[in-house]
């Protein structure tokens, strides 16, 4: 495996320039609000138009659950125009007349700064009107536009740094006597409270008197007290903040605090104090190393209580990291955030494949890259991205190219957890869509494991709820509606399985499936180039050896090409009779082609047989789909029927962006093939299983397959020796003997018949079997053929009727039903709500109901009649789709849809069919239909306008 | 406590050129039914004073425009504004059908950065538009405007202008910074005057149904949208489209076609409804679907507005279906909850509908307040020609507009219009908060942090309804609250089955244990301990 390559720090391609599409920060102003709550009775006003302090105090009070009190000087248009001191100086007025803090940090937004106003100058004029006043005012330069809130949560503090006068040390701390115990300024950057108290607790047990910059553990968390005090009780004191020059070091928690406005770095520069930058302390390696500077400065020896606490958190690391090493993390937020939580992923062994923080950080990749290099190569994680300046447009791409499962950052990245289905960890500000966002730990040894807990525990949910359910319901609970997308499958099981017809004619002449190799001929078309499995015998530089031949690599063409190769191998090919999609990769992987191709074809020919083969993964997921297109035959390649025997064969199994491995994968594939096949032969569906043999891995197991493959109701199995080819993990092993094949295949025979006349054809084999006359096409299709092509393209507002209703006889709905049950056509996308248009309506379910029972009895397909304006003008267009329309759900009552147009409706009505528009649930809505039809009964319906 | 008494105490806390100007925005109502007394409202806010109101950029883009669900709209500014507008009001939106545009979970944003600000940021807007229309196909784009670029004076009108000409899609440019106006009123009014000038009257959609409306003022928060609609339904009545609650382009650019306008919230929407009048001949009825009484009320004004006997009768049907579908939960909450009080400080419009609903239940208001009124919405749009218009509503642009050619519908003679509004008192017209409130109940403008802990202190309320701002200084006080901004993820609280939800939740937070354990610091004190600092 080669070593892996991560993207540099350039936006990744495709990524945009100038648009922000979700962004992943927030503005300056924000991050001073959230420092402001670690100074005791200390209160902000912004200086600048009110929206700002209203929008902060609405995302800090959603956050932290606690009042947010931030002051606004409320600038209108005539303060920008003449400048906002006296909105200013009224609003300091006012704040210390209703609240007398005892700091007051005056924040400029971006108005402000635009304006250019002076506002460490206005604040020198107000202290000269007011040298009556105690408050402390602080001057803080904080425009949106100059940074995120990482930036501004720093500015305050450089700012109160700088500005608080320095205290004078006093006699008493000068004396011998005091120097026992050192002076120690520990300055944090954004952390939540609760972590902030176990900052405090973790010193206070060292012997050192520490001043702690900012301290929102209180104020932003606060304890229910009988009294509610509207100015913040705890927090840093003014005080404090200025005895920080006489420390003899300072501890910075910040990994990317660029000097100019890094506390730590000014009280070193003016008042020589030294610093300790120390990262975050997150993970095993920074928590050590946060202990060990205050061990070292004090002179005590680490507390025995947290040599245990490091202990479980390390033995809790060694018992997680199986389940872990399965974990490809995006980690998103702020840049020191994303840092820490990143060294923690990795020393547990969880890959972080994005790492992207919102703001413009220097050095953010250079620091972050080699360490996730190192793992990637050594877990053969092809890839990863670390981005600075990143959007949540940037993050959901990357999380989908790299195949992430899991995420960590804020709520924000909860539009990706819900699009893309990546479980995310909810662990950093803001936090809008949980509670307990001030509560969140990850620091320190019982904080990181309390994250990492959360991460593995959502990695296991996944599994849990996927592979591990259908597994237990298919061999344990016995049979039942497990399949990977449950939903697929509902109305099938609804239905009785008796009325369920027969989707295979009666004549069975694919070349496959009869006991000798007939006369028949089949086009293999290669539009199926991407696989979602990776198993050991095949290498994807070639074409999927379960299904064809290693050779040159197959050109995969597009539906159209597809369309244009058919027409032309028909004019040129003897009884060409069945279409095939055969990969080069797998059908199912490829389904948007696929579809299309096959749509093609029908619109051009009704009887040419479908068939498909497919690894099973996304069967249950298209089953109805492939039923409905006309796919009468499927080959399954199944080549174990246990996880255990699975693992050997599989190295991967990626399933909606989630990528298993071993037996997992092995397992979640298992399970999907068993539903899948058993939904198509339920269905009347032919399915072949075909099993490579593989000596030494399966060979032993083949019988077992074959067994399950007749009892899923299989109609035959294609045993066939492996290829081995180079590159692949099993290129090395030798060809299987002829006389073994022969051996399993007629030990199978007692469960299958065999298919002895397999060719392992080529993805793209066109002709009978073994004579493949593919050659003959490798030139452009003639005129004519073109010409043809180009005609289907055109007429496709008009095109037939895909699906015609199931019991094959078009006009024939209508069986004699009881007067008392209504038959009712139901316009639903999803069969939960009526949520379709009528003109957009593609399919109708058709429910029946006696005013109590709803049953589900049939989907009926059809054109859609209103397929755009340009369309509908014509008379002859809209009679025949309404004809269409009538052919299919003439047999109904009620036709229930979310909004119908006035000639349709009218139409309707003529043809005795009641229209309803509603937005109900499906059953209510056949309910309500019912209901309607009896109350109209015989006199007009009640609708005016029908 | 006496509300006067109580309204003086509050007010005792100011310092005296605070106290002149709080004293105009606070109210004791004496006489409720006849001429409301004068309140002041619509003026500048006082700074300093943890004010809960937001801005111009909040009234426009998220407020009216931000529900509009297939318009891509770009706020051109740094990134903070953009962030704080993005998916916080939970109005919800749905595509119709799969070729319908959702931009709802989206927020685009230019994110200006120090260079832009000195050099100008045209350039990087055209950008984002290109970049937003290769990538998102939008039909309809929208510009928004916060602080910075109108002070350094980029032109996005010239940006739209381009935009149109450029990729042949709609554009609107809505100069809404932050600092316009006074309030988020200010941008509810940029935002209907552009809506007017580029969009209404544009559309081909026609109503199907014999009678067809607009709502107004309707923004979907929690679901009241689609249950409002869902009841119009069920009466025949066809919502042609909706301003803005999971609005649509298309759908709005046809509301003229529509026979009526319905005006919820008449502070954000009234401008559009008096344009509509005055343009298309559209005459706009004040609805309130909040509240058992209100609901009903509208449902049959609506019904002899349109003067079908075949209307009014399934309306009178749908009431009594709908309320016999209500009517045990009913009677088991007014039980529960009557003898209540409340208080109530939401928006501009809000604090008069639940006003409503609360008396359905037996609870009465001592107290409301609203963030961004103007004085008609709190004494009846008669005092209209008497307010004084001060230079902040002067720079915002009123539109001068008069009949439409082609378009404009004349739908009743003189005398039969005369008649109508006779009967309905709501039509063209808005009788304001006050009225409606009990002798001797407290009302407040720009109600701020200080005055809810004082006024809580001194009145007593059960509960206190308001948002998320206030909520937290409200239960830290030891007094349940609930949102009636976002509803705390409850809803909806529209219509019969809306009301009944609400009912649930007041109900539920009184109840839950809980509560129980804390105890509010005035049950056992005195409340004259407790004035704030200041000079008395």
């Amino acid at each position: 495996m080669p070593a892996s390559h991560a993207s540099k720090l350039i936006k990744p391609e495709g990524a945009l320039v100038d648009l922000n599409v979700n962004p992943c920060k927030m503005c300056m102003p924000m991050g001073t609000s959230q420092a402001v709550y670690g100074i005791r009775a200390c209160m902000e006003i912004l200086h600048g138009s009110q929206g700002c302090a209203t929008y902060i105090r609405r995302h800090m009070a959603t956050h932290y659950n606690e009042p947010i009190d931030i002051a606004s000087s409320s600038l209108t248009e005539q303060g920008a125009v003449y400048g906002g001191k006296a909105n200013l100086f009224k609003g300091i007025d006012n704040l210390i007349r209703l609240y007398n803090p005892g700091v007051i940090a005056v924040c400029t937004t971006c108005m402000a700064d635009t304006i250019g106003e002076d506002v460490p100058g206005m604040l020198n004029l107000w202290r000269d009107e007011h040298p009556e006043s105690e408050a402390t005012l602080i001057a803080v330069s904080s425009p949106g536009y100059a940074g995120t809130q990482f930036e501004g949560w720093f500015r305050f503090l450089h700012a109160l740094v700088s500005q608080v006068e320095v205290a004078k040390p006093s006699n008493n701390e000068t004396s011998p006597s005091s120097r026992q115990r050192p002076l120690v300024n520990i300055i944090t950057g954004p952390t939540s409270p609760a972590d902030m108290r176990w900052i405090k607790s973790l010193v206070g047990r060292f012997d050192v008197d520490a001043i702690f910059l900012p301290d929102i553990s209180d104020n932003l968390d606060g304890a229910r007290s009988p009294k509610y005090n509207r100015l913040s009780t705890s927090g840093t004191d003014i005080a404090d903040v200025a005895r920080m020059s006489q420390a003899q070091a300072t501890i910075e928690l910040a990994t990317f605090i660029p000097d100019d406005y890094s506390p730590a770095a000014y009280l070193h520069k003016h008042h020589g104090v030294p610093y300790t930058r120390l990262n975050l302390p997150v993970g095993l390696r920074d928590i050590d190393a946060f202990i060990a500077e205050f061990a070292r400065i004090s002179g005590d020896p680490v507390p025995t209580d947290l040599t245990a606490a490091r202990g479980r958190y390390l033995d809790a690391m060694i018992d997680s990291h199986k389940y872990n090493a399965e974990g490809r993390a995006v980690v998103f937020g702020e840049p020191d955030f994303c840092y820490a939580v990143c060294r923690m992923c990795v020393e547990e062994g969880i890959v972080p494949v994005v790492v992207a923080t919102g703001s413009r950080c220097p050095g953010f990749a250079e620091a972050i890259e080699p360490m996730v290099a190192e793992l990637a190569s050594a877990f053969l994680v092809d890839g990863f991205d670390v981005v600075d300046d990143a959007d949540f447009g940037d993050i959901e791409r990357l999380a989908v190219k790299r195949g992430a499962n899991i995420m960590v950052g804020s709520s924000d990245g909860r539009r990706i957890e819900a699009k893309c289905g990546i479980p995310l960890v909810r662990c950093e500000f803001p936090i809008h869509d949980h509670v307990g966002g001030q509560r969140v730990r990850t620091m320190g040894y019982e904080g990181s494991l309390m994250l990492l807990d959360t991460i593995t525990n959502s990695l296991l949910q996944r599994k849990t709820s996927t592979f591990r359910a259908a597994i237990r319901d298919e061999f344990y609970e016995g049979p039942g509606p497990t399949v990977a997308s449950p939903s697929q499958m509902e109305h099938s099981s609804d239905a009785p399985s008796s009325s369920v017809p027969s989707a295979v004619p009666a004549a069975r002449i694919h070349p496959c499936f009869e006991d000798a190799c007939p006369a028949t001929a089949r086009i293999h078309l290669p539009v199926a180039p991407v696989c979602n499995i990776s198993c050991n015998y095949c290498v994807r530089r070639f074409d999927c050896p379960n299904e064809s031949r290693p050779g040159v690599v197959t050109k995969v063409l597009s539906p159209q090409e597809a369309l244009e190769r058919y027409l032309l191998a028909r004019t040129r090919v003897e009884s060409l009779d069945v279409v095939g999609i055969a990969g080069p990769g797998d059908a199912l992987a490829n389904w948007e082609q696929v579809r299309e191709t096959l749509r093609l074809i029908r619109a051009v020919d009704e009887s040419v047989l479908f068939c498909l083969s497919t690894n099973g993964l996304l069967l249950p997921r298209y089953a109805d789909e492939l039923i409905e297109l006309g796919v009468t035959h499927v080959t399954v390649t199944m080549n174990a029927v246990d996880p255990i025997v699975g693992a050997q064969i599989y190295r991967q199994v990626t399933l909606d962006h989630i990528t298993y491995t071993g037996e997992a994968a092995a397992a979640v594939l298992l399970s999907n093939q068993i539903a899948g096949i058993k939904y198509l032969t339920s269905r009347g569906i032919l399915v072949k299983v075909n099993c490579v043999l593989i000596e030494g891995v399966n060979d032993r197991h083949i019988d077992a397959v074959a067994a399950m493959a007749a009892e899923l109701g299989a109609t035959m199995a294609n045993i066939m020796p492996m290829i081995p080819v180079p590159g692949s993990p099993f290129g090395n092993r030798p060809l299987v003997k002829n006389s073994t094949v022969r051996s399993t295949r007629e030990r199978c025979e007692q469960y299958l018949p065999q298919m002895r006349h397999c060719h392992q054809c080529r993805a793209d084999a066109i002709g009978k079997l073994g004579e493949d006359v593919r050659a003959l096409f490798d030139e452009k299709p003639e005129g004519a053929v073109r010409h043809q092509v180009a005609g289907i393209a055109e007429e496709d507002p008009n095109r037939r009727v895909v699906d015609a209703p199931r019991d094959g006889s078009t006009a024939s709905h209508p069986q004699k039903r009881v007067p008392h049950v209504s038959r009712v056509a139901v316009a639903s996308r999803g069969g939960m709500l009526v949520d379709q248009h009528f003109g957009h309506a593609k399919a109708f379910l058709i429910y029946e109901t006696d005013g109590q029972e709803v049953r589900y009895r049939d989907r009926r397909v059809l054109k859609n009649y209103c397929s755009g304006s340009s369309d509908c003008d014509e008379h002859e267009q809209t009679d025949e789709a309404y004809k269409r329309v009538l052919e299919a759900i003439g047999d109904c009552d009620a036709v229930v849809s979310l909004r119908i147009g006035e000639a349709p409706r009218k139409m309707l009505c003529a043809s005795g069919i009641l229209p309803i528009a509603t937005c109900e649930t499906v059953e209510d809505a056949v309910r309500e239909a019912h209901a309607e039809r009896l109350a109209t009964q015989g006199s007009p319906p009640l609708d005016a306008s029908c | 406590m006496e509300k006067e008494v109580a309204r003086e105490s509050v007010l005792d806390g100011y310092a005296p050129k605070t106290y002149k100007k709080r004293r105009e925005h606070i109210v004791t109502v004496d006489s409720p039914l006849e001429t409301p007394q004068e309140i002041l409202a619509n003026v500048r806010t006082l700074p300093g004073m943890l004010t809960h109101r937001g801005c111009c950029y909040a009234g426009c883009k998220g407020v009216v425009l931000g529900p509009i669900k297939d318009a891509c709209t770009i706020v051109h500014g740094p990134i903070g504004c953009s962030f704080y507008t993005w998916g916080t009001r939970r109005h919800k939106g749905r595509s119709e059908d799969e070729s319908q545009q959702n931009f709802i979970p989206y927020c685009f944003s230019t994110d200006m950065q120090e260079g832009d600000i000195v050099f100008g940021g045209e350039k990087k807007l055209r950008a984002a538009i290109s970049e937003a229309v290769e990538l998102f196909h939008p039909k309809l784009i929208f510009i928004c405007s916060t602080c910075p670029v109108g002070l350094i004076g980029d032109d996005i009108n010239a940006v739209a202008e381009w935009t149109r000409t450029e990729y042949g899609i709609e554009a609107v440019a809505f100069a809404c910074e932050g600092y316009k106006g006074v309030s988020q009123s200010a941008g509810h009014h940029i935002a209907n005057n552009q809506l007017i000038k580029r969009i209404i009257g544009t559309g081909d959609i026609q109503p199907t149904a014999t009678h067809s409306v607009n709502l107004l003022g309707e923004y979907n928060i929690g679901g009241d949208g689609w249950e409002t609609e869902r009841l119009l339904k069920r009466c025949g009545i066809e919502i042609l489209a909706v301003l803005t609650g999971d609005g649509s382009y298309e759908r709005i650019a046809s509301s003229n076609n529509a026979d009526l306008n319905l005006v919820q919230c008449h502070r954000s929407i009234s401008y559009i409804a008096e344009m509509m009048h005055v343009q298309y001949g559209t005459d706009w009825l004040k609805v309130n679907f909040v509240g058992i009484t209100s609901t009903i009320k509208s449902l049959r004004e609506i019904a002899i507005y349109f003067d079908d006997p075949a209307l009014t009768a399934r309306v009178e049907e749908v009431i009594v279906d709908e309320m016999a579908s209500i009517a045990d939960e009913y009677d088991y909450y007014k039980e529960r909850l009557t003898g209540k009080t409340a208080a109530m400080y939401v928006g501009g419009s809000r604090s008069h509908h639940y006003q409503g609903l609360l008396r359905d239940f037996g609870v009465d208001t001592v107290l409301a307040g609203y963030e961004f009124a103007h004085r008609d919405d709190y004494e009846g749009r008669e005092i209209i020609p008497d307010i004084k218009t001060d230079a902040d509503s002067k720079n915002i642009e009123t539109l001068d507009v008069a009949p439409i050619d082609g378009k404009y519908r004349v739908r009743f003679t003189k005398s039969a219009y005369e008649n109508l509004k006779e009967k309905i008192e709501g039509l063209d017209y808005y009788a304001g908060l006050m009225k409606e409130m009990d002798k001797g109940s407290v009302v407040v403008d720009d109600l701020n942090h200080y005055e809810t802990e004082e006024f809580i202190r001194l009145l007593e309320p059960d509960i206190f309804y308001s948002g998320i701002k206030d909520k937290y200084v409200v239960q830290k006080g030891g007094t349940v609250s609930r949102q009636l901004h976002s509803y705390d993820y409850q809803g909806p609280y529209a219509g019969f089955k809306g009301a009944i939800n609400f009912a649930h939740d007041t109900l539920m937070s009184l109840t839950t244990p809980a509560w129980k354990l804390v105890v509010p610091p005035w049950r056992h004190e005195s409340v004259l301990e407790g004035t704030v600092g200041g000079d008395l």
